[in-house]
C-alpha cells in the first residue's frame, strides 16, 4: 500500500512540474503579447487568485462556514500526520474547489504549484544527509563523506510531500472560492482589533490601486524601451516603483478627506451580507472531519 | 547500483530540482503544512512581542494622526505590491523582492512588523505563498528578524559614515540574507538530520537554498538603492511625511 | 423666494505649504437650485468644495447651514447634507465591494442596518448597477466607477450634491447617461453644484453660474450673464458656448431679430428659426 502511495505521489509531483513549467511557459509569452491575460482581466494575472475566489460558484456560501472549514481542516492535517488523511483531504478540497466550485482543473493545479520549487527544494533537502559511511540504498561519494538515502527517509519525504500539499489543499478552499475582503470580515468577527481590521481593508483597497498604477507606467516606460536589458531594467524598475509610491503617498490625504467627506470619524464600518449558514453544508462537513478523525484512528 | 548508475542518477535529481525550482526565485516563504504544530505554535509566541510592540507603536501614531492611517495602509500595500512583482533577472527568471528591508528604511522597523504581518496574510490568500499555520514562523523570519537588522546595518553605517547608498545596500543586502538563514534555521528546527541534528540540517537547507537566495539578496540590495535614489530625486515632502528624510 | 441652505461669508483656506487657495469667497445657495462652478485649473474650485462640505476648516471666514452656524461639534450635520462626489473616482472609493461601499456613508449616519441595506439598494437602482453589489470595485471599468462613487453619494440623501469635474474621464456614452442622471437629480428638487470645464454644458443645465479665479469668486449670475460678460471669459480663458455663438451669427446676418431669446438646445434653436420663418413669410 505505501508503496503505492509513493508511487502516485511521485506521478503527482510530475504533474505538478508538468503545470508549473507550463505556467511559466504561457507567463513569459504574456510578456510578449502583453494583452493576453491568463485568467481574462486586468492587473496582467498578477493577482489570479482574487479573480478566481470571485468567480467561484461556491462564494455565496457563509465565509465563516468556509474560513473554519478550511482552518480545520490544515490543523487536522499537521496534527493528525497521517498520510491516508494527506490524501482524502487533497481529493476531498479539489472536489469542493473544482467540482461544487465550478474552477478549472488547470486553474486549480496552477496555484497548487506555487510553492512547488519550495516543496520541491526543502523535501530534497530532507530526503538526503551526510554520513561518512556508505549507507542507504543510494549514496554519493563527495571527497569529505557521503550523500546517501535511504528508502525510510525517501517515504517520509514523500509523505511529508502529500501532507504540505494536503495543508496547502486546506488553504486553497478559503482563498480560492472567499474573496478577501470576506476573509478580513471573518476575522472582524473574531474579534480581531478594529484598527487592524481598517488596516487590512485599506491595505486590501490600496493593492489594487497600486498595482493600476504600476501597469500604467509600466507599460509608458517599457515603449519607451525601458526594459531593453538588465542594467536599464533595474533603473527603470527602481524609477517605477518610487514613483508609484511616491504618487500614492501624495494622494493619502485625498483619499482620507474622501472618507471624511462621507462622514467617517476614525472608525471604519462597512455593511456585509449576511449569508446564512445551511445545515446542508454543516452536516456533511461534520461528517467530513469525523470521517478524517476516523481515518486517522483506524490507521494509527 | 553501478557507480555510473549513480551518478547518472544524481545528476537527473539535481537537474529536475533546478529545473523545477529555478523559474521561481521568491522569498523563502515556508508553505502552508510544512511546520509541525509545535513549531507553528513557538514560532507565533516568539514573534507576538514583537508584533505587540509594533501593534502599540502604530496605536500611538494614530491617536496622535488619526490621518495617518491611509499613509500606514498604502506603504503596506506598497511593500505587497513591491513584492509580488517581477524584478529584472540576468537568467530571465522570475524573482520577487522581499521588500522589507526597503520597508524599514522607510517606514521604520516597528510599523513594519505589522505592514508586514499583514502583507504575509495577503500573500498566503492573495499570492499562495506561505500559509497560515506557518504566519509565525514566516512573520519572524521576514517581518521581525530582517527587517531589524535592515535597520541596524542602516543605522550602524551611518554612524560610522559610511557612504550612504552603500549603507543602504548593505540594509537591504544583509537583511536579505538573514532572513534566509533564519528561515534555514527554522526548517532545520523542524527537521533536524539524523545524523548531524539541527546544525547539520541547517547546513542542508542553506545550501539548498543558496543558488535561489544568494543572487536574489544582490538584486534586492541594488533595488533598494534605486528606488530611494528615485525616492530622494522625486519627492521630499513625501517623504518627511513617512518619517525617513528626518532620520535619512 | 427660495429656501436658503448654505451661506459662505468671506472664507478664506490656506494649505498646510502656506498657498491661499480660498481669498475670501462669499456666497448664498438656495433650495433646488442647480449651479456649475467654472474657473481654471487650480483656481480653487476642489477647495471650495470641500470647505463647503465640511472636511476642511476655514482659516477665516464661516459657513451657515440653514438656520445654523458651522462649527467643530455640528461639523457632522453639514456632512451629512452636503454630500461631494470626487473628481477621481478611485481616490473615492473605500471597500472592496460595491456594496459595502454604497453603504460606507449610511453606515457612517449609524442608520439601522434595514435602512442601509434598503437605500443601497435604491442608490444601485438609481445609478443603473443593480446586481453590482458583489462585485469589487478592481474589476469595475472607469465609468461604472464613477456610478459607483454617485451611488455613494445618492445612498446618504443629501440636500446639497456637489460633483467635482463628474465628466473630465468619462467616455461620451458614460457623459450622455451622467447628464440623465443630473436631470433626474434636477426633477427631484435636489441643489446641486457642478464644476466643470465644459461651457456648453454650464451653459444649457445651470441656472447660476459661479466663475473662479485665484481663490476668489468674480462672476456670479446666470449663464447667459456670465457668458455674456467678454471680460470674465477672458480672465478665464474661456470661451463662449458654441449656442450662443451660433445665436450670434444667426443675428448678426440678420437671419434672426435680436430677441434675446437665446436657445439652450439644438431643439429650442430649430423652434427660434421655425418661429422666426413663419414670422417672415406670414
Ligand atoms: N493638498 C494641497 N496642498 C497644497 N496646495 C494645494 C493642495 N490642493 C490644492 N492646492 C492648491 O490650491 C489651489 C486651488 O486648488 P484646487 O482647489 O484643487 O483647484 P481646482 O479644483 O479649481 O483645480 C491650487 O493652487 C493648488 O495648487
Ligand atoms: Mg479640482
Amino acid at each position: 500500500m505505501e508503496k503505492w502511495i509513493v508511487l502516485s505521489a511521485m506521478f503527482l509531483l510530475t504533474i505538478l512540474v508538468f503545470v508549473v513549467k507550463r505556467r511559466n511557459g504561457r507567463r513569459h509569452g504574456e510578456r510578449a503579447h502583453e494583452h493576453r491575460h491568463s485568467f481574462g482581466h486586468k492587473h496582467g494575472g498578477l493577482i489570479s487568485i482574487d479573480y478566481l475566489a470571485y468567480s467561484s460558484k461556491i462564494r455565496h456560501w457563509n465565509p465563516t462556514f468556509k474560513v473554519i472549514l478550511s482552518v480545520l481542516t490544515i490543523i487536522l492535517c499537521i496534527a493528525l500526520n497521517n498520510v491516508y488523511v494527506s490524501i482524502v483531504v487533497i481529493l476531498a478540497m479539489a472536489y469542493l474547489v473544482i467540482k461544487v466550485g465550478g474552477l478549472a482543473l488547470h486553474d486549480y493545479l496552477s496555484v497548487l504549484a506555487i510553492p512547488l520549487a519550495f516543496i520541491l527544494i526543502s523535501i530534497f533537502a530532507i530526503v538526503i544527509d551526510f554520513s561518512d559511511q556508505p549507507i542507504g540504498i543510494y549514496h554519493l561519494y563527495l571527497g569529505f563523506g557521503y550523500l546517501y538515502t535511504t528508502m525510510a527517509m525517501l517515504k517520509y519525504g514523500v509523505f511529508l510531500m502529500l501532507k504540505v500539499i494536503a495543508a496547502i489543499s486546506g488553504l486553497q478552499l478559503m482563498i480560492l472560492t472567499t474573496p478577501s475582503s470576506e476573509v478580513i470580515s471573518v476575522m472582524k468577527k473574531a474579534h480581531v482589533p478594529k484598527d487592524f481590521i481598517a488596516l487590512m481593508n485599506m491595505i486590501y483597497r490600496y493593492i489594487f490601486i497600486l498595482l493600476d498604477v504600476f501597469a500604467k507606467m509600466k507599460n509608458s516606460a517599457e515603449s519607451r524601451l525601458g526594459y531593453r536589458d538588465f542594467k536599464t531594467s533595474c533603473y527603470t524598475f527602481g524609477g517605477v516603483a518610487s514613483n508609484m509610491l511616491v504618487l500614492s503617498l501624495k494622494k493619502a490625504g485625498a483619499y482620507y478627506d474622501a472618507m471624511e467627506a462621507r462622514c467617517y470619524d476614525g472608525e471604519l464600518m462597512f455593511l456585509e451580507e449576511d449569508k446564512k449558514v445551511e445545515i446542508r453544508l454543516i452536516v456533511p462537513a461534520a461528517v467530513y472531519v469525523l470521517c478524517l478523525l476516523l481515518l486517522w484512528y483506524l490507521t494509527r | 547500483m553501478k557507480k555510473s548508475h549513480k551518478i547518472i542518477l544524481s545528476i537527473i535529481t539535481l537537474g529536475v530540482l533546478f529545473w523545477g525550482s529555478t523559474p521561481l526565485a521568491q522569498a523563502m516563504h515556508i508553505m502552508e503544512g510544512y511546520l509541525p504544530p509545535k513549531y507553528c505554535i513557538i514560532w507565533g509566541v516568539i514573534s507576538l512581542p514583537f508584533l505587540a510592540a509594533g501593534w502599540f507603536s502604530i496605536k500611538k501614531t494614530l491617536a496622535e494622526h488619526r490621518r495617518s492611517i491611509t499613509i500606514l495602509a498604502i506603504a503596506g500595500a506598497f511593500i505587497f505590491v513591491i513584492s509580488s512583482l517581477k524584478i529584472p533577472s540576468v537568467t530571465g527568471s522570475c524573482s520577487h523582492m522581499t521588500g522589507t528591508g526597503l520597508g524599514a528604511i522607510l517606514f521604520g522597523a516597528s510599523s513594519v512588523s505589522i505592514l508586514g504581518f499583514i502583507v504575509l496574510i495577503f500573500q498566503a490568500i492573495l499570492l499562495a505563498h506561505g500559509g497560515l499555520t506557518t504566519l509565525g514562523a514566516n512573520t519572524f523570519s521576514m517581518a521581525i528578524a530582517g527587517p531589524i537588522v535592515s535597520i541596524g546595518i542602516y543605522k550602524l553605517c551611518q554612524a560610522l559614515k559610511v557612504n550612504k547608498y552603500v549603507g543602504i545596500f548593505l540594509a537591504a543586502f544583509i537583511g536579505d540574507l538573514f532572513t534566509y538563514c533564519v528561515t534555514s534555521v527554522q526548517l532545520a528546527l523542524a527537521y533536524p538530520s539524523a545524523q548531524g541534528g539541527v546544525a547539520a540540517s541547517a547546513i542542508k537547507f542553506l545550501t539548498v537554498f543558496a543558488p535561489t537566495q544568494l543572487p536574489l539578496a544582490i538584486v534586492e540590495g541594488l533595488l533598494t538603492v534605486l528606488i530611494i535614489i528615485a525616492l530622494e530625486t522625486y519627492a521630499t515632502t513625501e517623504l518627511t511625511d513617512i518619517g525617513f528624510v528626518k532620520e535619512g | 423666494m427660495k429656501n436658503r441652505i448654505l451661506k459662505v461669508d468671506d472664507l478664506h483656506y490656506v494649505y498646510g505649504n502656506g498657498k491661499l487657495a480660498l481669498d475670501g469667497v462669499s456666497v448664498e445657495i438656495f433650495e433646488g437650485e442647480k449651479i456649475a462652478v467654472i474657473g481654471a485649473n487650480g483656481s480653487g474650485k476642489s477647495t471650495f468644495f470641500l470647505n463647503l462640505n465640511g472636511v476642511y476648516t476655514p482659516a477665516h471666514g464661516e459657513i451657515i447651514y440653514r438656520e445654523m452656524l458651522v462649527n467643530k461639534k455640528n461639523l457632522n450635520e453639514l456632512r451629512k447634507n452636503v454630500g461631494i462626489v470626487f473628481q477621481e473616482a478611485d481616490n473615492q472609493i473605500i471597500a472592496s465591494t460595491v456594496r459595502a461601499e454604497v453603504g460606507f456613508g449610511p453606515m457612517n449616519l449609524r442608520l439601522p442596518k434595514e435602512e442601509v441595506i434598503k437605500r443601497v439598494k435604491e442608490a444601485l437602482a438609481y445609478m443603473n448597477l443593480s446586481g453590482f453589489e458583489d462585485r469589487p470595485p478592481h474589476y469595475l471599468s472607469g465609468g461604472e466607477k464613477k456610478r459607483v462613487s454617485i451611488a455613494d453619494i445618492v445612498a446618504m440623501k443629501p440636500e446639497v450634491m456637489i460633483f467635482d469635474e463628474p465628466t473630465v474621464s468619462l467616455d461620451p456614452q458614460n457623459a450622455m447617461l451622467l447628464e440623465e442622471v443630473l436631470l433626474k437629480l434636477g426633477g427631484e428638487d435636489k441643489t446641486v453644484l457642478i464644476s466643470t470645464h465644459d461651457v456648453d454644458f454650464a451653459y444649457r443645465w445651470a441656472e447660476r453660474v459661479l466663475v473662479f479665479c485665484n481663490g476668489k469668486i468674480i462672476a456670479d449670475g446666470t449663464p447667459l450673464d456670465v457668458f455674456q460678460n467678454m471680460e470674465i471669459l477672458k480672465l478665464t480663458n474661456l470661451k463662449q458656448p458654441t449656442m450662443m455663438e451660433v445665436y450670434n451669427v444667426l443675428v448678426e446676418k440678420k437671419i434672426l431679430p435680436d430677441t434675446q431669446a437665446y436657445p439652450k438646445k439644438v431643439q429650442e434653436l430649430k423652434a427660434v428659426l421655425d418661429d422666426c420663418a413663419v414670422l417672415l413669410s406670414g
